[in-house]
């Protein structure tokens, strides 16, 4: 089934369809954007009729949601939960604190760009997006896996000495417990 | 009861009951500043709590006086019975910030003291808490004091995304396409 | 021969199930987003999220009872569909009763429970730990009524096998709906425990407990359980529909009867907020367990 390449291929077609209609987020919510996302899932917009559903855990998530500014803090959590969770896998920045830091351009503490610590699929530009604009950014998800290069886990795979030069550069006390036993 | 009044009263017993030769007594409408030193604020802040019914700690703020090369701590004092505020300011050398640490007063303190301790390096002699509390992984100086320039420090640890060639001022380009003139108050944030 | 009819209807009735309990999962979401003024995912849902969670890698390792634990709950609801008669006539579905079914099916409906809460335990997550103690709570709440009202049938009709319970509906005529209307009542006040929607979901409470037994669970795993899930719905309500609806004679039918056993916990979960696990514990020893007691009394004066 692996070897025949004409089977695999309707396999593929099948899976990028379910893929792309069945995104469940896990919405890290630590920035304002996290009140954009109880009205995309309410009646008015309802993300669910895509197939976006809410997902409680890592583990069952498919897109990881980062609404608003990281911190030194805070990127520390979201790495961590990144590599829990299973691929395929994958990161929407919304808001343009995750896009260059926003408001916060010159803050301490608050990183600039995501994209240099873990591989970002989408970003939705918007202070804060609206609704519209955050369905608008799944349909670009939906579009980009079906065109196959949502490819966020084997871009951090390959890239991944850079990815952790890069966050190594900034959490300096690097104690990550063990995530399976 | 008049403000007024219960404001004079309290100034005298503070007056009588501690040597404010160098200190300042100050009072308003709303609120009562009394300016004391660094030895004498415990003190004063457990005689307002146990004898004159402020008994609530709103608030401490904290004021960086580059300047003078001083902090200034306010304790902000609240009587929930007779709806009045006390103000009690202490200022500490910039260099050299110690303390005593007063959380025995109002535990609500501890809180305090450890976000001054990591903001602005004040040290509370005595004070019992962890490493860390806000600031995680930070090795470099106090960030919240007046001489520590963010902005540059912004600039040498994080990656800046390069902006656009061709970035428009939003407000140029609403002005240039309704052919309008730019009012004098704003022209200081023009970019041209 | 008589073997591999056995095996072939067995694999027959398990996708039947299969597809019956996904489906009626899918309308159920679309229910609540109808109720909840939305559009709604379609109802072949489920079948996607099934398929997609199937096809992610499950790099989580948490030691051999994890990986047992959803194991368990499918080989729980398989056994469980082997024992309940899906038509009045058997056909191509293989029915493997005997005497005292009744019983075995008892205890086999809360194995995959256990051996959940076992998996759960061993992923060292204090939100499974957290859900698996509310669910057995839940569980000694709803089991008692549901227990009684099994016993008042037993005692009514003198039969512990779920056959002999539809061969003495078929011969009297009428359901057991009529024949002992209060144990119908107290099963299906226990039913609303059994399936854990709303206002019993808080085993799995997504905004409390993270998912609860489910948390570490993602990629296969969480396929297994939800299939099992489906599967065990199906279980429930085919269950339900030949203690008290008398069966079924043919696929339409058995449809019919179990999609309107279904809509009963599914519309008075839509309507109701969560209970905390002791409001749980006390509702169902409150009016449930009283239509239990009516009905064991009803059965012994009825005999």
């Amino acid at each position: 089934m692996q070897n025949d390449s004409r089977s695999q291929k309707i396999v593929d077609i099948i899976q990028a369809y379910a893929r792309r209609h069945s995104l469940w987020i896990l919405a890290y919510g630590t920035g304002c954007g996290a009140i954009e996302i109880p009205s995309t899932m309410t009646s008015r917009y309802d993300a669910e009729r895509l197939g976006v559903r809410g997902a409680a855990t890592p583990r069952q998530a498919d897109v990881l949601l980062i609404t608003g500014y990281l911190t030194v803090k805070t990127l520390k959590r979201v790495i961590r939960v990144y590599e829990q969770m299973q691929s395929p896998k994958y990161v929407i920045g919304f808001g343009s604190c995750a896009i260059n830091g926003g408001m916060y351009w010159d803050s301490y503490n608050t990183i600039k760009m995501l994209d240099q610590y873990i591989p970002v699929d989408v970003y939705i530009s918007g202070c804060m997006p609206r609704p519209e604009a955050v369905l608008s950014g799944f349909g670009k998800l939906q579009d980009l896996i079906k065109a196959g290069v949502a490819d966020g886990p084997k871009r951090y795979e390959e890239n991944f000495d850079w990815y952790r030069a890069n966050q190594k550069k900034i959490i300096k006390n690097w104690n990550f417990a063990d995530y399976n036993w | 009861m008049d403000k007024g009044k219960r404001f004079d009263t309290i100034r005298a017993r503070i007056k009588e009951n501690f040597v404010l030769s160098q200190d300042k007594i100050y009072a308003d409408k709303n609120r009562l500043d009394i300016s004391v030193s660094k030895q004498r604020t415990p003190a004063i802040l457990f005689f307002c709590k146990e004898q004159l019914g402020f008994i609530h700690l709103m608030h401490v703020g904290i004021v960086d006086w580059i300047e003078d090369g001083t902090l200034e701590l306010v304790f902000m004092l609240w009587s929930p019975t007779e709806k009045l505020r006390v103000y009690i300011r202490t200022r500490l050398n910039r260099e050299n910030p110690v303390m005593e640490n007063m959380d025995m007063i109002w535990p609500q303190l501890n809180t305090y003291e450890r976000e001054f301790k990591e903001m602005y390096g004040i040290d509370f002699k005595g004070l019992i808490a962890a490493e860390e509390f806000l600031l995680e992984d930070w090795d470099g100086p106090p960030p919240m004091l007046r001489d520590f320039d963010t902005e540059a420090y912004a600039q040498e640890v994080f990656h800046t995304r390069p902006g656009r060639e061709d970035a428009q001022d939003v407000r140029e380009a609403i002005i240039k396409r309704s052919q309008e003139e730019i009012p004098d108050f704003a022209k200081k944030y023009s970019r041209q | 021969m008589e073997i591999l009819q056995y095996i072939f209807g067995g694999i027959i009735t398990f996708l039947l199930a299969f597809v019956v309990g996904m489906t009626f999962g899918g309308t159920r979401r679309k229910i609540i987003a109808r109720i909840q003024n939305r559009y709604g995912p379609p109802i072949y849902q489920n079948f996607i999220d099934a398929f997609k969670l199937f096809s992610k890698t499950s790099a989580v390792h948490h030691g051999a009872m994890h990986y047992m634990g959803p194991a368990f709950l499918m080989v729980s609801s398989v056994v469980s569909l082997m024992f309940i008669p899906i038509l009045r006539d058997g056909g191509w579905f293989p029915n493997l009763n005997f005497h005292g079914d009744l019983i075995f099916l008892l205890y086999m409906m809360v194995f995959g429970s256990l051996g959940m809460a076992l998996g759960a335990g061993q992923t060292g997550n204090p939100n499974s730990a957290i859900g698996v103690t509310r669910g057995l709570a839940q569980m000694v709440g709803y089991e008692i009524p549901w227990i009684m009202a099994l016993v008042a049938m037993m005692i009514q009709f003198h039969t512990t096998s779920i056959t002999g319970l539809m061969d003495v509906q078929l011969q009297s005529g009428t359901w057991n709906l009529f024949a002992s209307p209060f144990a119908f009542v107290a099963a299906i006040l226990a039913s609303l425990g059994m399936f854990r929607y709303a206002p019993f979901n808080i085993v799995g409470a997504p905004a409390e407990l993270a998912s609860g037994p489910a948390s570490e669970n993602g990629g296969k795993y969480l396929f297994t359980m939800m299939s099992s899930h489906s599967v065990f719905a199906f279980v429930k309500l085919t269950l339900f529909a030949d203690l008290f609806l008398g069966g079924a004679g043919n696929l339409v039918e058995l449809l019919i009867k179990t999609f309107l056993l279904y809509m009963i916990p599914v519309l008075y979960g839509v309507v109701n907020p969560r209970y905390r696990t002791e409001q749980a514990v006390r509702w169902f020893w409150g009016w449930p367990t009283v239509f239990g007691i009516i009905a064991i009394a009803y059965a012994v004066w009825s005999t």
